[in-house]
């Protein structure tokens, strides 16, 4: 009768995988000059692929199915963001397959309808662990860079509250910490996401660094950003010139701002960090956060702020917490209120096919009974339907 | 041994507060039972003849110095009732009505004991059942003793022999005698399943005295041979004495049949243990696999794969993965230990769903037996159950 079907060595997969794909590869780069048109002519593309590659256009018929992101469109939109075991995906498979599913979609319908004028609409991500919250942010995200919004992603606003080797005293006020790494990390992704954009937007103040350098009003932001990587130091600051000046700027100016956080929770819990009298720090005391939680604020228009919980990162917190209410906290939810929630479950039957059928296509799973209807059955029972679970078993077989 | 005549009386004994206790090497005096002679009880002279270890309930030993009389025993008969009366009483039963389970349940109700050997715990019964029945003596006050057999040293086992023989040939003088009428040997069916004969420490209890295996096995022979005569209802009933009823030992596992809950879904229920972890399954049909434990999920409640590898395997054996539901409550135990229960409780439940023959399959692969293994007690001069101290050497 049947067992398990783990406790069977894989075989060196890396190898094999790497060989079959390079010549898939090949095609793939050729068929990329032309981005509307998907040939592949030796590999027909199965039931849970589609070649609609613009999000735009993903509607409920593609529900459920896959769409490739090429590779050089992912380098731009894309420089951080992406969670770390897709990223580990991308380069196994050569390629960045992303799922259509309905939060997504859900989304994509709230943003067409908004009304620009109104102050921003902040919507929030949650759902347990593992079940697709980053995922969709970047779903939305490369949404948004295709329909030419400036795009200003914080991809885990953890990082920025735990882990900090350097807190400098803030120039601008002596209250609040900054953190140089951070600021500067961020910004050169900033600066990667969005190039033609810092060149158009235009400051509208001036603004002092220290006490020789300044940046006069007029100037492309693309000079802010240069100053925040030039001199580490200023680096926060010049984050917290560049949020403010956006803020101010979308209502009017021609672009719209999306402003997309992931771990969001992260800016109204509790610190890891300790000052040098070994007290706690509050998030309020670092730069970062206070001005990030100031362009959550909805008193700006001309664009949207999404944002994602997460237990994974978050500190001093349950486990088994995935509510707004829970991850927030008083302070949190009272900030973020009014907001639009919208739950992100595990998979669907059908999206369960489909991602199953996708590994398989890819040769992912290399067991032999992986290819069997039990196989799938108990695949399904022992993941639970969740995206990371199953992806975490797949892995070894 | 007179004690006073309160509810604390030696009629309680239990520990042996008697004299010297049992298990002591206490030899008996030869007190000739009534069975085996007519004569009368005279118990005057009290001679010793040798002395063995008595033991309870072990084979009678041999001749000692009397530790029982018949007027002590008479004695002892005489307080229990009593006793028996005043612990009524104190109950507040009524004494006429008071029987041996109602002692038993007073004394373990007055005597709490956590003691682990029962047969330690305080206890009050009918003196016949706590002394031993002794020979009485066999010889009469001249010396000269009653049974004619005596001086063969196992008078009641050749006594026993030669009444069985004498029954022997009675049957076969019968058999004869129809032979002789020409009237067909009727051979009656005896149940032989159901019972067996005595074995050797019950037929000495029988006898009061100590029997050799090569007696034992000529007597078992002599019966077999009796019995395979056409006997008659005396016959019949002597040999009854000497056999006993074996309850019948396979008991088929019932199955339970499938209810039905008011959705008119299939479902049934099952138990399960494991080590300390006990665990009731709830399997309803037309099911999409969703399994709940204790009200959660079980993605959440068991974040370990192997444990989830556990709960899948009684549906991927039976090739049911996706089919069931499942409801389970489980509490105690580790980790481990209740998804094994848990495992075991499914297992049950599923039979209902399934044939006899995939019961049998099941049964083989191991998912209906529960683990036998529990945490080894741990021993005094050692660390736990196996490990020893570190050794040093000096």
């Amino acid at each position: 009768m049947l067992r398990s079907l783990k406790g069977l060595l894989c075989r060196p997969l890396k190898l094999d995988r790497g060989f079959a794909l390079h010549t898939a590869a090949k095609d793939r780069v050729s068929s990329l000059l032309t981005q509307d048109v998907q040939t592949a002519p030796e590999r027909p593309r199965a039931v849970f692929y589609t070649n609609e590659n613009d999000p735009a256009n993903h509607a409920e018929q593609h529900e459920g199915r896959l769409y490739s992101i090429p590779l050089d469109e992912l380098k731009t939109v894309f420089p951080h963001g992406l969670p770390y075991r897709f990223q580990q995906q991308i380069k196994t498979f050569n390629e960045a397959c992303v799922m259509v599913r309905k939060p997504a979609l859900e989304l994509f319908t709230y943003l067409r309808n908004t009304n620009f004028a109104h102050p921003a609409v902040r919507y929030v991500i949650y759902g347990e662990r593992g079940t697709g919250k980053t995922m969709t942010l970047c779903h939305l995200v490369h949404y948004c860079a295709r329909q030419g919004w400036l795009v200003l992603h914080v991809p885990d606003a953890h990082l920025w509250v735990k882990n900090c080797r350097e807190l400098l005293q803030s120039s601008y006020n002596k209250e609040r910490l900054d953190q140089p790494l951070q600021a500067s990390s961020w910004l050169k992704n900033f600066k990667t996401s969005n190039e033609r954009f810092l060149k158009e937007i235009k400051t509208q103040k001036q603004y002092m660094w220290g006490r020789r350098d300044r940046t006069e009003a007029g100037r492309p932001l693309a000079e802010v950003v240069e100053q925040g990587l030039a001199r580490v130091r200023n680096a926060s600051d010049a984050v917290g010139v560049v949020l403010k000046e956006l803020k101010q700027q979308s209502r009017l100016g021609p672009f719209r701002l999306l402003v997309a956080v992931d771990g969001v929770n992260a800016l109204w819990g509790r610190t890891t960090l300790k000052k040098e009298d070994k007290s706690p720090v509050a998030p309020e005391e670092l730069t970062l956060v206070h001005n990030l939680r100031k362009m959550l604020m909805n008193d700006w228009s001309g664009g949207a702020a999404v944002t994602t919980l997460s237990q994974t990162g978050a500190l001093f917190k349950p486990s088994s917490a995935y509510l707004p209410q829970e991850l927030l906290g008083k302070e949190g939810f009272d900030a973020l209120d009014p907001f639009v929630p919208i739950p992100v479950p595990n998979y669907s039957p059908r999206e369960f096919e489909s991602c199953y059928q996708y590994y398989l296509q890819r040769k992912w799973l290399q067991h032999e009974k992986a290819h069997t209807e039990a196989g799938k059955e108990e695949l399904r029972f022992l993941s639970g339907s969740n995206p990371r679970q199953l992806d975490r078993l797949a892995g070894p077989l | 041994m007179d004690g006073p005549r309160a509810l604390a009386s030696p009629s309680l004994c239990g520990q042996g507060t008697v004299a010297a206790g049992m298990a002591v090497a206490v030899g008996r005096v030869l007190q000739l039972g009534s069975r085996w002679g007519a004569a009368a009880p005279g118990v005057q002279t009290l001679r010793l003849i040798c002395t063995t270890t008595a033991r309870q309930r072990k084979n009678v030993g041999a001749s000692g110095p009397e530790k029982y009389t018949e007027a002590f025993i008479k004695n002892q008969i005489e307080e229990f009732n009593l006793g028996k009366r005043h612990l009524a009483n104190m109950m507040g039963e009524d004494p006429e009505t008071f029987t041996q389970e109602d002692i038993d349940k007073a004394i373990a109700y007055l005597f709490p004991s956590g003691l682990f050997d029962k047969k330690a715990r305080p206890m009050m019964k009918h003196p016949t059942e706590i002394f031993p029945e002794q020979r009485k003596i066999q010889w009469g006050e001249d010396g000269r003793p009653f049974h004619f057999l005596f001086y063969t040293g196992k008078q009641s086992y050749y006594s026993l022999m030669h009444e069985t023989y004498e029954k022997l040939l009675n049957a076969q003088k019968y058999q004869d005698q129809l032979i002789a009428q020409d009237l067909p040997p009727q051979k009656k069916k005896r149940n032989l399943a159901g019972s067996r004969w005595l074995t050797k420490i019950e037929l000495e209890e029988m006898l009061l005295e100590k029997l050799s295996d090569n007696d034992y096995s000529r007597f078992i022979l002599l019966l077999e041979k009796l019995m395979t005569l056409p006997c008659g209802d005396t016959e019949e009933k002597y040999v009854q004495k000497f056999s006993k009823e074996v309850p019948v030992q396979l008991q088929k596992v019932v199955i339970e049949p499938l209810k039905y809950d008011e959705r008119g879904v299939a479902f049934s229920t099952g138990e399960g243990g494991r080590k300390t972890a006990r665990a009731t399954a709830v399997v309803y049909d037309n099911g999409t696999g969703k399994i709940t434990v204790n009200g959660i999920d079980i993605l959440h409640y068991f974040p370990v794969l192997q444990d989830r590898e556990q709960l899948l395997f009684p549906f991927q054996f039976l090739d049911r993965v996706g089919k069931h539901d499942m409801v389970c409550t489980v509490s105690g135990g580790g980790r481990s230990a209740q998804a094994g229960a848990i495992r075991l409780a499914s297992a049950k439940a599923l039979r209902s769903f399934v044939t006899e023959k995939e019961v049998e399959f099941m049964r083989q692969a191991g998912l209906l037996t529960p683990d036998p293994r529990v945490k080894e007690r741990k021993k005094p001069g050692q660390e736990g159950a196996r490990r020893k101290f570190t050794w040093k050497k000096r």
